[in-house]
């Protein structure tokens, strides 16, 4: 018996029509009508899909929760001594600064971590910037010379490990400083790369693509 | 598969930025799997954390000869989703309730069959793209072979061999990961 040819079942697959031969042959041969009905079955769930590329990815919590997993508890205990200690540091010198202030002027506050924004080469160097992380978590973003724009300028916090990965913190006024809450759970020691961008009112929520400022976070 | 290999290699050497690459190839997908079979939010977070500690723990098992990583990973995951599905029958059996809110697992769609699906979109997205932009034509708008020869400006002896040449591919990729890490139950099995 004459088999179909492995190709032609491809094609008969996918919605090609069956000439009066075939038809004769798969009515007669379990070998190819199994081939045939594996084909159109990968065909249907191919036609299913999704598309893997616009799959929504787990919130930031779910490799927050993994990492833990994995970090050896001796470890953690370590770090959880090192950060009492540090915590100590931080407390004596918070409660210096409350008093210093209380005795100046102004409210306490802690900085968590801070960066000095730099202009990008196509921007003018004279624009610049500083961001303050609290630790109420909210990020007091200051800049200076920034060109103008049609459209309005944009705060991210970007992964520069893997640069597709951001976050939209928020938009600058006209007002040179502005305080913008971090949404809670945000790993700032991943997202540690702050961004100002220049985004056109084309309600398209992604970065433009066109940076401004740009700079590092350290605590 | 070579870059399987290669972070299979460094997972094994207790790499765990390989993790975190797996994690940032597959996390969606598992977690789409997780959504999928158990039907609700909270709990698809919760396996898809499972199943990524579990890849790490038991990340000497993964052998990138047998299947890909994406495979072995949604193996994983459907068991972590089963056992949870399981467990979760047993306490509304203990409790003598039905959750009203909790919404209903999808229970047209087996759990062997999303996982097909998926590791044939994913197969989908590796051919070479002339390949996959003739599949894609032929599935989602099915479209003829002429009118996607018409469509893309290709001769349509290379439609059809795109056609033949992706479909082969995207057959085998269900062959080999389906047998490899038992995501798909054995009545399903095509093989011969």
């Amino acid at each position: 018996m004459r088999h179909l040819d492995p190709d032609r079942l491809a094609l008969l697959a996918l919605a090609e029509p069956l000439d009066s031969f075939e038809a004769g042959h798969l009515a007669e041969c379990p070998g190819c009508r199994h081939d045939l009905d594996a084909l159109r079955h990968v065909a249907e769930l191919g036609a299913e899909g999704p598309d893997l590329d616009r799959l929504p990815a787990p919130p930031a919590r779910v490799w927050e929760g993994i990492e833990a997993a994995l970090d050896p508890p001796e470890r953690r205990g370590r770090r959880s001594h090192w950060l009492l200690a540090a915590a100590a540091v931080v407390v004596l010198a918070v409660a210096g600064t409350v008093v210093l202030n209380r005795i100046v002027r102004a409210p306490a506050e802690t900085v968590t971590a801070r960066a000095t924004l730099k202009p990008l080469a196509t921007v003018p160097a004279d624009a610049n910037g500083t961001v303050r992380v609290l630790s109420g978590g909210e990020m007091r973003v200051d800049v200076r010379n920034l060109p103008l724009t049609s459209g309005f300028h944009e705060v991210w916090l970007i992964d520069p490990d893997h640069p597709t990965k951001m976050i939209a913190i928020g938009n600058l006024t006209d007002r040179p400083d502005a305080t913008l809450p971090v949404p809670p759970g945000v790993d700032m020691n991943r997202y540690r790369l702050v961004d100002i961008s220049d985004e056109p009112h084309d309600g398209d929520a992604a970065h433009s693509g066109h940076s401004l400022l740009r700079g590092t976070l350290t605590s | 598969m070579d870059s399987d290999g290669e972070l299979a290699e460094r997972l094994r050497d207790g790499d765990e930025k390989a993790l975190r690459e797996a994690y940032d190839q597959h996390g969606a997908t598992v977690f789409y799997l997780a959504q999928r079979v158990l039907g609700n939010r909270a709990d698809a977070e919760d396996v898809t954390q499972l199943t990524f500690v579990a890849a790490w723990t038991g990340r000497a098992g993964f052998d990138p000869q047998r299947g890909t990583m994406l495979g072995w990973l949604l193996g994983i995951a459907k068991r972590k989703a089963v056992d949870r599905l399981r467990s979760a029958a047993r306490d509304r059996r203990v409790a003598e309730t039905v959750s009203a809110q909790a919404p209903a697992p999808d229970e047209t769609e087996p759990p062997e069959r999303i996982i097909d699906r998926l590791i044939i979109a994913d197969e989908l997205s590796r051919l070479p793209a002339e390949q996959r932009r003739t599949l894609e034509l032929a599935f989602f708008d099915d479209l003829t072979h002429p009118q996607i020869a018409a469509v893309t400006g290709l001769p349509l002896g290379t439609v059809k061999s795109h056609i033949r040449r992706g479909m082969a591919n995207l057959r085998r990729r269900w062959e080999v990961d389906g047998a490899a890490f038992g995501s798909r139950s054995a009545g399903a099995s095509r093989a011969r």
